[in-house]
């Protein structure tokens, strides 16, 4: 019987049964690593005790200058998000709004987005020096292009009806740009942040591991090559909960008003 | 309309505001060519209410475009008083027949949005804004958003955000089109006592005929593709009118003289239609 009812009628699943299978999930986790850890299968601290990552995390908060390292890989990704987006988002609205740009640029654009960011690398350190400026040019680079695209597709999807509303008004431009344009496609701009978001994190911690003097990038690389495997591990939870928290603070912006 | 291009405003009350003067529109090239509009004139003086009446297809649409600016690329001249104009003109308010209020802003700001592009003072864009929505008897729905009203509500807030621009002559294309009977006719009702009060010029794109009747000091019959003038009807029923105007003797004769106009463009573009459905049927 249950099984032929339909997907929209099917109870909201209760919080507390969800945040008990997330528990669970993350207790099992814990124990199979810790299983391992205690097996001696590994040699030495290649997966060190929880005990010992979880002591790792006092080491690393009092480790000689590791907030200012946090600091710049932050401040690098906020202002790669910043630059890459809104290049992205003005470039998608020129796309879209223009029909002749969207035929020449738009096929360029979805050519050009896969390709590795990466690769760019060394061209960035000569253009701007292996400080946080070359790990900042290729996190805007890699969030520019995600802003774009879904940018230039959602001025698609704007009804028609409100952009004759706004050229009727006689709206310059900018207004139309900034009061009919944006409004209208926050849903589908704020997901190309987002995926912009996740790969500048990418960029820059990948630039920062390559070659740089800064970052948590740079640390963890530090603590690769000393074999200091827990303050890795430990390295590791911060910066993944770094990313977590900046994600779920561009989706609390997409949720917010209607 | 002799020589409209000698109408000069201020010289008399019966010298007309909007001018549509040899309007054509063709649409295509060739064989696949489609005339929109073909050579339409006709005037609206200051202070009245005329409507454009035909069957859909005949190119109603297009016309409201072009008088808005919309639509370029025409031959002829649509002119207010003397001006010809290019493009949107802020004399020419537009009412749009699909829904058109911006979902994101509450009513007070969907309405103070023309103010807002103009860069007027806040205090002035709200005082405006509140007498306009007051006009349209949504007093107490000012800080709701457009998904919290009904169908007939947003259309009010789209007639009020374009009468806070006050424009010289507003210009309607079926803003009732999408709702149900009863309700048009209620907002025919609204429709008339904005007229009474503000003694608006307006010019209302229509296929309804009690709608055109009801509202219409005098009604431009359209044909049926290419879009020609047929008939311009003077409609001599007593103002101030509402919605009761309908059940009377005069109202009937009226609608009953347009039909036997209309009935016939009707017909031609049910028969093309219906033509048009079997070829595709037959190519299928």
């Amino acid at each position: 019987m249950a099984a032929a009812r339909p997907i929209g009628d099917a109870p909201e699943p209760s919080r507390r049964a969800v945040l008990a299978v997330r528990a669970g999930v993350a207790a099992a986790c814990l124990v199979v690593w810790e299983a391992i850890s205690q097996s001696g299968l590994f040699f030495g601290d290649v997966v060190p005790s929880t005990m010992k990552i979880l002591a790792s995390f006092w080491k690393l908060a009092t480790f000689d200058g590791f907030w200012t390292h946090l600091a710049v890989t932050a401040g690098e990704v906020v202002a790669s998000v910043a630059i890459g987006s809104v290049a992205g988002v003005i470039c998608g609205i020129a796309i879209g709004a223009e029909p002749f740009l969207r035929r020449a640029y738009e096929p360029i654009l979805h050519y050009l987005s896969p390709t590795p960011r990466i690769i760019l690398f060394p061209v960035m350190i000569m253009w701007f020096g292996i400080g946080p400026e070359s790990k900042v040019a290729l996190g805007a680079l890699s969030a520019f292009f995600p802003a774009a695209l879904s940018t230039s597709a959602g001025m698609l999807l704007i009804d028609q009806a409100l952009i004759r509303v706004g050229r009727s008004f006689r709206a310059t431009r900018w207004q139309m740009a900034t009061k009919i344009y944006l409004p209208a496609m926050r849903a589908p701009v704020l997901n190309g942040v987002r995926l912009g978001f996740g790969l500048a994190i990418i960029g820059v911690l990948l630039a920062e591991t390559k070659l740089s003097n800064k970052g948590l990038g740079f640390l963890v690389m530090q603590f690769y090559s000393r074999f200091d495997m827990p303050t890795l591990y430990a390295l590791l939870i911060v910066l993944f909960a770094m990313a977590g928290i900046f994600n779920a603070l561009i989706g609390a912006m997409a949720r917010e008003r209607r | 309309m002799a020589s409209p291009s000698d109408t000069r405003p201020g010289t008399s009350g019966d010298e007309p505001l909007l001018v549509v003067d040899n309007v054509y529109k063709r649409f295509g090239e060739g064989a696949d060519a489609t005339i929109a509009v073909d050579h339409m004139s006709f005037g609206v003086k200051p202070g009245e209410f005329v409507s454009v009446i035909g069957p859909s297809g005949c190119g109603k649409s297009t016309l409201f475009n072009i008088i808005g600016g919309l639509l370029g690329e025409y031959e002829g001249e649509v002119r207010i008083g003397s001006e010809r104009i290019m493009g949107p003109h802020p004399a020419v308010g537009m009412v749009f027949q699909e829904e058109s209020t911006f979902p994101w802003r509450t009513v007070i700001d969907n309405v103070a949005f023309p103010l807002e592009l103009r860069g007027a003072p806040k205090s002035e864009r709200l005082d405006k804004a509140h007498h306009f929505i007051d006009l349209v008897g949504l007093a107490n729905f000012e800080k709701r958003y457009p998904s919290q009203l009904s169908g007939g509500m947003r259309q009010r807030v789209s007639i009020a955000r374009t009468l806070v621009s006050e424009p010289r002559i507003l210009l309607m294309d079926e803003p009732f089109a999408a709702l149900d009977e009863q309700t048009r006719l209620l907002l025919g009702d609204k429709i008339l006592q904005i007229q009474q009060q503000l003694h608006q010029t307006t010019l209302l794109i229509t296929h309804n005929l009690t709608e055109a009747v009801q509202l219409s000091d005098r009604i431009v019959v359209m044909t049926y593709r290419p879009g020609r003038l047929k008939r311009i009807v003077n409609i001599d029923l007593p103002r101030p009118r509402t919605s009761e105007v309908v059940g009377s003797d005069a109202f009937g004769h009226y609608v009953a003289e347009i039909w036997s106009d209309l009935r016939e463009e009707a017909s031609r573009g049910m028969l093309d239609a219906e033509a048009s459905v079997a070829r595709r049927g037959a190519r299928g």
